[in-house]
């Protein structure tokens, strides 16, 4: 038996070890067990062996011994290319049959593990595409801009986040339980609340996220499932790679007093109030910022082009902002209370446009409202209510499609959620512009928006 | 001139050159010889000793002994070694070495009791 195992351990030796001494090794084992008797001697026996293994082995496979078979360099050479072989012998058919078998087994592992990737990143890579327009729209804090600037900036980062945040099936859990129970205590419609949250738990526990590699593709898969199970496109769990704030930054103190003193610098966004020539009225609005601060000011432009003709809402560059300041341009261009449709909040009493505004002109003017891609927002609510109410033309581009009609709601540090809260009553049709955008009247690209809008005004001036 | 594969001579070789000095011996005559001559101390293992007996061999410090060659020899099967002149030359060459690190050894002084 002690022999069978010292002959195992001899088999580890290189071949041309094995060759030439592994007889004589074997020998001299056999010699050493027969004359050391007794448990000690035998035990040392066995203690030198491990030893001698240990140390020699790797000493024989780094230690080659000098080439064998190839004749002395000069003769052989003869201004022909020589190599040198170690061994002598071809390769016991035994050697080849496993060696065969090995690489036949690792190139089948290869292939299998490299289509199981590629299938399951096709498979997440256009379910986010599907959703990362809302992914990275929707995480307004509904109330400000720039309060959002941090998680906005995380969400484009959760892209390239696809491979640094894996997830591991406790947290899992942890994320698709959260977003049921929020999504069971906050959406409108119950019903609908409760299929979706069952939904998601019963995929969780039959281990159909099992196979999504991180947590920016795990939001973009469970987004998907909540829009596809309520039909609604404002459901939306995001994922920020950097910690989001305990509350949102805008409600503090010393965010208000910033944000009071950059409009008061920005004139409120209100890049340009002009008067065109040809008595055209030109407004180049970057946002629709808090009324609390900014109704003067945006009273002061709408009375500065009191006067015109006709009037270009320039929004190319506006990306939303509060619903009551967007409410307000809106009702300076009707002579009586228009419904003035907004997807955040149910229909009640301040659902209604503040028409007529005492001493404006501008009800009956015509008004055109140049758009872009990144259009977002509050400034699409401006161009939907409007269009909707065939109250001005949009000449531009489709807009972004941003309704941040979900209220927002903390996960924890790297998830939150949009969940809209309240049914809107939409009474034009029942998609907004939830991730379509809204379609302008002139399709044109942005930066030919504002001599198209130029040219139609003077045209329809002219008629007049 | 390439560095020969002995220099420094390891230990292990240089006890088998030693062991060569006064007899032919084979592969567990060696091993045994070795402990003796250390008490004990160094036991050499097959690997080992095989190791060091094939960069001997290549190297020309001992040589291995034809059937036939050595009528002393008891059992024909084995493979008995001896020690050529080279190899005689380099263990005298090393034993000079360790006597002159055994001199300095003692000037220092950090010697006791029966080595000196």
């Amino acid at each position: 038996m002690s022999e069978k195992i010292y002959a195992f351990f001899l088999r580890l030796y290189p071949t041309h070890f094995r060759e030439e001494y592994g007889d004589e090794a074997l020998q001299l084992f056999r010699d050493r067990s027969r004359d050391e008797r007794g448990f000690f001697p035998r035990l040392r026996l066995w203690l030198d062996v491990f030893f001698d293994v240990t140390i020699s082995l790797p000493r024989e496979y780094f230690h080659l011994p000098w080439p064998r078979v190839a004749a002395p360099a000069p003769q052989r050479l003869n201004e022909f290319p020589a190599f040198y072989v170690f061994q002598n012998e071809s390769p016991r058919p035994s050697a080849l049959l496993v060696g065969g078998a090995l690489s036949l087994v690792a190139l089948t592992t290869c292939w299998v593990s490299l289509n199981r990737v590629h299938r399951s990143e096709d498979s997440v890579s256009s379910r986010f595409s599907d959703s990362r327009a809302a992914s990275s729209a929707t995480k307004d804090s509904y109330r400000s801009e720039s309060a959002v600037s941090a998680p906005r900036a995380a969400a484009s980062e959760s892209g390239r986040a696809l491979t640094a945040s894996t997830l591991n099936p406790a947290e899992r859990r942890r994320i698709v339980s959260g977003t049921a129970e929020n999504l069971k205590q906050h959406y409108f419609d119950r019903a609908s609340a409760q299929k979706t949250a069952d939904l998601l738990m019963v995929s969780e526990r039959r281990g159909e996220y099992d196979a999504v590699p991180d947590r920016a593709a795990l939001a973009a898969v469970l987004t998907q499932q909540m829009r596809e199970t309520t039909g609604d496109p404002n459901l939306s769990l995001d994922y920020f790679e950097s910690p989001l704030p305990q509350q949102p930054a805008s409600q503090t103190p010393e965010a208000l007093t910033a944000y009071r003193e950059n409009m008061r610098q920005q004139n409120c966004t209100f890049e340009k109030v002009e008067i065109l020539p040809r008595n055209i009225g030109y407004l180049k609005l970057n946002s629709f910022p808090d009324p609390e601060v900014c109704r003067v000011a945006a009273m002061a432009a709408m009375t500065y082009v009191n006067h015109a003709d006709a009037l270009i809402f320039d929004l190319r560059d506006n990306r939303g902002g509060f619903p009551e300041t967007v409410q307000l341009f809106g009702s300076y261009l009707f002579d009586h209370p228009e419904y003035w449709y907004n997807p955040r909040e149910n229909t009640t009493g301040r659902s209604w446009t503040h028409s007529p505004v005492v001493g404006n002109n501008l009800a009956d003017k015509p008004v055109y409202v140049l758009t872009s891609a990144a259009t977002a927002s509050g400034a699409e609510q401006f161009c939907y209510d409007l269009k909707m109410l065939k109250r001005a033309t949009l000449i531009g581009e489709t807009t972004a499609g941003a309704a941040h009609s979900g209220v927002w709601h903390r996960l924890d540090d790297h998830f939150g959620m949009g969940i809209p809260e309240v049914k809107a009553i939409n009474p034009y049709s029942s998609n907004d512009w939830a991730e379509i955008g809204v379609e302008p009247d002139v399709k044109v690209s942005a930066p030919n928006a504002l001599d198209v809008a130029l040219k139609l005004a003077k045209n329809k001036l002219q008629k007049k | 001139m390439p560095k020969r594969k002995l220099d420094p001579l390891p230990s292990a070789a240089f006890q088998i050159l030693l062991a060569l000095v006064g007899e032919d011996l084979h592969g567990y005559g060696i091993m045994r010889q070795v402990a003796e001559q250390t008490e004990g101390r160094m036991r050499l293992g097959p690997g080992t000793l095989y190791s060091s007996i094939r960069v001997l061999l290549e190297e020309g410090l001992i040589e291995e002994l034809k059937p036939g060659d050595d009528a002393d020899s008891g059992d024909e099967r084995r493979r008995y070694y001896r020690l050529t002149s080279a190899g005689r030359k380099l263990a005298r060459s090393e034993a000079e070495r360790l006597a002159d690190l055994l001199r300095v050894a003692r000037a220092k002084k950090i010697l006791r009791g029966r080595y000196v």
